[in-house]
């Protein structure tokens, strides 16, 4: 599981860096696209925790400790929600 | 110009995150509001999105080295989550000052714990080999740190380490470790409710979780090398500037 839940850490987190890194080159450079991809990067950080959650539950879940699964499916469950009411409120 | 400035308070403030196992808001905020410009809160939305950085990125290193205490941080979390709705539900009957007043005689109270038993723990680094005790004080502060988290917008960190350091009997490296693991999370549910705000100025927020991310693999990096004595002892002097920093909140002379 420790291996699973890192490299999903470091893929959301390199995903977004490395996009935030373009996106600051582009708006030294002036150039329109800049907040497009500062904003997929910054989407790419935001999703990265949940993902983790899920890491960590299907981890847990296959090692067959179901009361840890649920405890993070249940953080996962209230972060989700937290998000989509944030994004409804937007709407 | 300032993209660099900002690619270095990031730096610092992840290096900062990394080691100390809270938020780098202490370091972030000031500059963005006072030398960058930004609202207040446009400010607490960059520094949530940094915390989220700064906790992925050290904790992937900390989770495969096996520091991070996955299991002590996935129930602690629950607790986390229930103080923040506690928090967000409570918010508008709690009087707020009195809570801050609460808050910094606890992280007073915590720096001054820390700072005696510096050294105590030893500089045990593998998750899981030591017994957990006292969960019931543990996930107590936890759903503080929550309520913490949802009132006044910080990660919480400040209460999870020592939680699991003082109380629940983690060595200090894997209680920074596993409250990295954590305060990601927490970070996330506020991060998603300034962004919804339009809170996020992305010119900002792009060059400085660059910085971040950086100074948070260097932390994770320097983490093992340090003496725990000496983690410590600075935790202690940052949980005095926390207390300092949330009084001079209840007064209403920062923001």
């Amino acid at each position: 599981m420790r291996r699973t839940v890192a490299l999903v850490l470091l893929a959301g987190t390199a995903t977004g860096v490395g996009l935030c890194a373009a996106a600051t080159a582009l708006f030294a450079a002036g150039s329109g696209l800049a907040p497009r991809v500062a904003l997929w990067g910054v989407l790419a950080l935001f999703v990265t925790p949940p993902l983790r959650l899920a890491a960590v539950a299907h981890g847990f879940a296959a090692e067959r400790r179901p009361r840890l699964a649920l405890a993070a499916l249940a953080v996962l469950g209230v972060l989700l929600f937290v998000g989509a009411r944030a994004v409804a409120g937007r709407l | 110009m300032t993209a660099l400035l900002l690619v270095l308070v990031g730096c610092a403030g992840g290096l900062f995150g990394a080691l100390m196992g809270v938020g780098g808001g202490l370091v972030i905020i000031p500059v963005l509001t006072h030398v960058v410009g930004l609202r207040f809160s446009q400010g607490v939305a960059i520094s949530l999105a940094a915390i989220i950085v700064s906790s992925s990125a050290s904790s992937a290193s900390y989770v495969e080295k096996g520091i991070a205490d996955i299991r002590t941080g996935v129930v602690l979390e629950l607790a986390t989550v229930a103080g923040a709705i506690a928090a967000s539900a409570l918010a508008p009957y709690v009087p707020l000052p009195a809570l801050l007043v609460l808050f910094a005689a606890v992280a007073w109270y915590t720096a001054l714990a820390s700072w005696r038993r510096r050294g105590h723990g030893g500089e045990g680094m593998a998750a899981g080999e030591y017994p957990v005790r006292r969960w019931g004080t543990g996930l107590a502060m936890s759903f503080g740190a929550g309520a913490a988290s949802g009132l006044i917008g910080v990660g919480g960190g400040f209460l999870k380490v020592p939680a699991m350091s003082l109380v629940m009997g983690l060595p200090f490296k894997v209680a920074t470790a596993t409250s990295n693991f954590m305060i990601g999370v927490t970070a996330a549910a506020s991060a998603y409710v300034y962004a919804a705000r339009g809170e996020l100025e992305l010119s900002v927020a792009a060059p400085t979780v660059v910085g971040v991310y950086a100074g948070a693999r260097l932390g994770s990096a320097l983490l093992p090398r340090i003496p725990s004595a000496r983690l410590q002892g600075a935790f202690a002097a940052v949980l005095a500037l926390i207390g300092l920093r949330v009084a001079l909140d209840a007064w209403g002379l920062v923001r």
